[in-house]
């Protein structure tokens, strides 16, 4: 029996050194695996992933934390995304969007398997997990050959499944800043049948900060309508330092819309999820604005 | 290719196997262990058909490689009659006529027992949300979402496991 997946060999690393250690000599042929629900439902019907022997599962290495430390969130890597979305850690108003986006991906039964570190590392332009991230500011932190090193959300995808890491580096944490100013922050997530192991047609995330009533930071975060998970910085500008009222939210909305580059495909088409693009930053900004302060 | 040793409690005895790198949860469970109530639907975990518990938690057994499960605890359908007594929601699945064809049922259960024993106000939402990762192709939903909810009142009453 050769097994469902050729694979020539199954490495669990003990700690991160031996891991980056299997990950470097093998570099191209190796990939990590955590939860292994990006990788194993890959290509049905093909019994190889692309050119991939080895698979590292780093699952031993104590990557499933979630805690506060030196003015941040810290959050392992390999932990589950069911773990996110029940912790009382982020029910604030200030990360309400990464409790709302761990809740809406996919279903209970996957998130018990599924990881933040793979849903970010699999970089696909519909990563529930990378909206909110990008809207906190978050920080990942990567292991590799030559150390650790810390590379912004914004950064990070580089393209469809192509992402900042180099070479023998694995994503070892994710750190939000911790927020103490009047905040608010949400994501929403439009599928094709609103059943939940369907992938968004388009989604959002978004963060408004204020002070004297006026907004002192907003952040718009776009996925599934671009190669990547990306900020609509233009709509953000137009946000910054104005007073709040209906006018300025849809204007808001309506670059955002302009900022997206989606596709047609078997989901939906271009123009649609432009549409919905407005609707859904609209309805976010608005859930934003609510939950600031509370 | 290399062999990986695995050691994992499968229904309540420890098993120890030498498993193909590739080899996922279920290959095992079904072609080493005979253990073939799990079933297989679409082996890209979309249809909830191969659900097993794992350390008290419903995970899909096609997503898991066997060498994963290692040190692991896992129940399947077959681990959950007592003697010639019925779980809960074995009994339920049978008195409501939420079987068909009976195919997505073994997934059915094993996804509903974590949240009959962890959730302690159960409705109708939960656990169609819940079970939203099990396909069934005859029945519908409603008889399942009666079932457990027939199974999670039972339990209740008898403090049944």
């Amino acid at each position: 029996m050769t097994g469902y997946l050729q694979i020539e060999e199954y490495h669990r690393p003990q700690d991160m050194a031996q891991a980056v250690d299997i990950f470097s000599r093998f570099r191209n042929s190796a990939r990590v695996i955590a939860g292994g629900t990006d990788i194993l439902p890959k290509r049905p019907g093909v019994k190889r992933i692309a050119h991939i022997d080895h698979l590292v599962d780093i699952s031993d290495l104590d990557l499933d934390y979630l805690k506060t430390e030196n003015g941040h969130i810290c959050i392992g890597a390999a932990i589950s995304i069911n773990r996110i979305a029940e912790s009382p850690l982020l029910f604030s108003s200030a990360y309400d969007a990464l409790s709302e986006a761990a809740n809406a991906h996919s279903t209970t039964t996957i998130r018990n398997r599924a990881t933040i570190g793979g849903n970010l590392c699999n970089a696909s332009p519909c990563a529930d997990l990378a909206l909110p991230l990008l809207v906190l500011d978050a920080i990942l932190v990567a292991a590799g050959p030559e150390g650790k090193r810390e590379i912004p959300s914004a950064s990070f995808f580089k393209g469809p499944n192509y992402t900042a890491l180099n070479n023998g580096e694995i994503l070892k944490e994710i750190r939000i800043p911790l927020c103490h100013e009047k905040t608010g922050t949400s994501f929403l997530k439009l599928r094709r049948h609103q059943t939940a192991i369907d992938m968004a047609l388009v989604n959002v995330a978004t963060s408004l900060t204020l002070e004297k009533e006026r907004c002192k930071a907003a952040r718009i975060a776009l996925g599934s309508v671009g190669p990547i998970p990306f900020r609509a910085k233009e709509a953000e500008s137009l946000l910054t330092k104005a007073k709040f009222n209906n006018e300025v939210i849809e204007k808001a909305a309506s670059k955002a819309a302009e900022e997206a580059s989606p596709i047609d495909d078997v989901r939906a088409t271009a123009v649609y999820r432009r549409k919905m693009v407005e609707v859904l930053v609209r309805r976010s900004l608005e859930k934003s604005l609510k939950r600031c302060g509370q | 290719m290399k062999k990986v040793p695995i050691k994992i409690k499968v229904n309540g005895d420890w098993r120890e196997l030498a498993v193909s790198p590739g080899d996922r949860l279920i290959d095992i469970l079904r072609d080493q262990l005979d253990l073939t109530g799990t079933k297989e639907g679409c082996g890209e975990g979309e249809c909830g058909t191969c659900t097993v518990n794992l350390d008290g938690k419903a995970v899909l057994s096609c997503l898991i490689l066997a060498a994963q499960a290692d040190g692991c605890t896992i129940l399947t359908i077959e681990g959950l009659q007592k003697g010639s007594k019925l779980h809960p929601l074995q009994k339920a699945f049978v008195s409501e006529a939420a079987v068909q064809c009976g195919y997505c049922t073994p997934g059915m259960i094993m996804a509903a027992k974590p949240l009959i024993e962890n959730e302690p106000e159960i409705n109708d939402s939960k656990i169609r949300q819940h079970l939203s990762n099990n396909l069934c192709r005859c029945t519908g939903y409603d008889q399942p979402v009666k079932a457990v909810l027939k199974a999670s009142r039972e339990r209740k009453e008898n403090n049944d496991v």
